[in-house]
């Protein structure tokens, strides 16, 4: 029972990290209308280019720093050379596109990074802690901590800058915020970038618990949709709940069966909140328009 | 004009897929093996064209209703000692059971859902595939009977292919005649306006179903048949690149249109091979890159794919 309450706070830790990848998915979702199936490698990306630049010895800040601006650098050109140029296409053909971005990143990092694992250190050295009789380590604080800092930071946009005004506008009602002179592709654009720092910082703290390869993506990117759908896709709120959600899930079914059917758990849970709860766990079940 | 057209269009698939052992077995680069897998992975895409290339719903997870073809068909023969082809039929009954079900629930809210619940599903089935005892876990299944026909069994690429080339004709008839049906406009209707579909009276939902439930039987059928080719069966057959190759197969190819799954085939197989046989020192990583690359131009440039190009091109000379 103590045992399972420690299982629960590692969970919480690297559900904080699937927090704001969700919060990623929900944004763009929100703002562009696109599910963005390329999420999960933008996580791929910044971890390995954190733990590659970290193994050749460059000082963390520095390798986060250039993790985050390759990965930011990616969701911009995802956005202006592929989504932009089809901005008059259907749903179903911008998602087909994000798929397409998704293996062609995951290609590329397989070229540039090769296929093999990448080991970045834990923040601030290797400490372990006790905790309700199982030994933590202190990185899962640092996830916490990072992504906790990261999603008051998006919030503060969000609310008090004028494109995160602009933001909220579009996914409130698009047709009259561009009749108020919002453009709907620059803070497209910058919606994506956000996204992508906020996979990227996912990734950064994650990778001294889970060390990234190049097809560490797509696993991730599920976690976020997971944390992104049970909060309804459009609530960042609901998002960040879900992540939380899907790490203790992760966590405790890790912990007491095996590690072997926690994908399997993790890929479940994503199934039974679209079959039972579309709208998502957190929201009250609205009927869409079609 | 525009009757005869179809007819056309069979008559160069047929005489497409006749010559193809002649040429494939005298030119050095195809092998009899790249045209079976050709002829397999446009069944599986087939299914696409009313699902996603009509109704516009894009599935990230036909690899699972591949496996489950598979892996019955495997259950079945090597397990139960059935003959192969209750199999493939026990195995396209159990996809279409499963398409009905997870349609019948996910149709019910509007939106994008069934890529991410396609998606979720075929990595969670492809889970508990690996993890089962009875599935053979990460080794799979192996042992499996071929194929008969007449009491002939189909052992090789050559026999293999005749009946996979008469499948995909079969398939592809079939497919057409939904497509110009009745059902096929509805869907369509609903593809282009839903909101209007909706308000002409159209259930949508059961509309999705039922192509949901076309694409999850086409692509049992392709797992089955590769299934007995292979005469192995194994966890990988239920991976997402297989569920990506069939979507970029009907997007490359035309998703609109029944020709759009052989041509679709026919060129990303071949960019495979070019790839896996041409790039020095290539594996998945080159693969991957090159399926990203076309998945993403094809979708800018020819967004009606291969199938829609002498229409695009007929309308660039009118423009003229």
């Amino acid at each position: 029972m103590e045992q399972l309450l420690g299982y629960v706070v590692v969970g919480l830790a690297t559900g904080s990290t699937y927090a704001v990848i969700g919060l990623g998915i929900a944004l763009v979702y929100q703002v562009s209308g696109i599910i963005n199936f390329a999420q999960g490698d933008f996580v791929m990306l910044g971890g390995l280019t954190y733990a590659v630049a970290a193994e050749s010895g460059a000082h963390p800040v520095a390798a986060a720093a250039i993790a985050l601006t390759v990965t930011a650098g990616c969701g911009a050109a995802l956005h202006l050379f592929v989504l932009s140029p089809a901005r008059d296409a259907g749903h179903d053909r911008l998602i087909v596109l994000t798929i397409g971005a998704s293996i062609l990143i995951q290609g590329l990092a397989l070229l540039v990074f090769g296929a093999d694992q990448h080991f970045a250190g834990s923040f601030g050295g290797e400490h372990q802690f006790q905790a309700f009789g199982i030994s933590i380590s202190a990185q899962y604080l640092w996830c916490a901590a990072v992504a906790a800092a990261a999603a008051t930071a998006v919030w503060a946009l969000l609310t008090r800058s004028q494109s995160g005004r602009a933001m909220r506008a579009l996914a409130a009602d698009r047709e009259t915020a561009r009749l108020m002179g919002i453009a709907p592709l620059r803070t497209g654009l910058i919606a994506l970038v956000i996204a992508a720092v906020l996979a990227a910082i996912g990734g950064i703290v994650l990778a001294p618990i889970q060390p990234p390869d190049a097809t560490a993506g797509v696993p991730l990117g599920l976690k976020g949709f997971t944390a992104a759908v049970l909060g309804g896709l459009t609530s960042p709120l609901g998002a960040i709940a879900g992540g939380l959600l899907v790490g203790v899930v992760e966590a405790v079914v890790t912990g007491l069966v095996s590690s072997g059917y926690r994908d399997a758990v993790v890929y479940g849970l994503l199934v039974a909140v679209l079959l039972v709860r579309p709208g998502g766990l957190l929201v009250a079940a609205v009927r869409e328009r079609v | 004009m525009a009757r005869l057209r179809p007819f056309a269009g069979y008559l160069v698939l047929a005489a497409g897929l006749l010559l193809v052992p002649a040429v494939f077995t005298r030119v050095p680069f195809y092998t009899m093996s790249t045209a079976v897998l050709m002829v397999l992975l446009a069944i599986g895409a087939l299914g696409l064209v009313p699902l996603t290339g009509l109704a516009r719903q894009v599935s990230i997870g036909q690899a699972a209703f591949y496996g489950i073809g598979g892996y019955t068909s495997a259950l079945l023969s090597t397990r139960a000692g059935l003959d192969p082809w209750w199999g493939l039929l026990a195995g396209a009954a159990l996809a279409a059971a499963v398409a009905w079900s997870l349609g019948t629930v996910i149709f019910r809210a509007q939106g994008h859902y069934l890529s991410l619940a396609t998606l979720a599903f075929g990595l969670a089935l492809a889970a508990v595939v690996n993890e089962l005892p009875a599935t053979g876990r990460n080794a799979g299944l192996s042992g499996l009977p071929p194929l008969h026909v007449f009491g002939v069994s189909l052992t090789g690429d050559l026999p293999i292919y005749w009946l996979g080339a008469g499948l995909l004709l079969i398939g592809t008839v079939a497919v057409h005649l939904l497509v110009r049906s009745q059902l096929g406009s509805a869907l369509t209707a609903a593809g282009d306006s839903p909101v209007a579909a909706a308000a002409a009276g159209i259930d949508i939902a059961a509309l999705r179903r039922t192509a949901f439930v076309v694409s999850a039987v086409l692509a049992s059928v392709a797992g089955s048949g590769y299934a007995h080719w292979f005469r192995y069966v194994d966890p990988s057959m239920l991976g997402l690149l297989n569920s990506v190759q069939l979507l970029i197969i009907i997007t490359v190819g035309g998703r609109e249109s029944v020709w759009g799954a052989p041509l679709g085939a026919f060129t990303v197989v071949t960019l495979t091979e070019v790839v896996r046989g041409r790039l020095p020192g290539s594996g998945a990583e080159a693969e991957l890159t090159a399926y990203g690359i076309v998945l993403v131009l094809s979708l800018l440039v020819l967004p009606r794919g291969l199938a829609g190009l002498p229409a695009a091109l007929r309308r660039r000379a009118g423009a003229r």
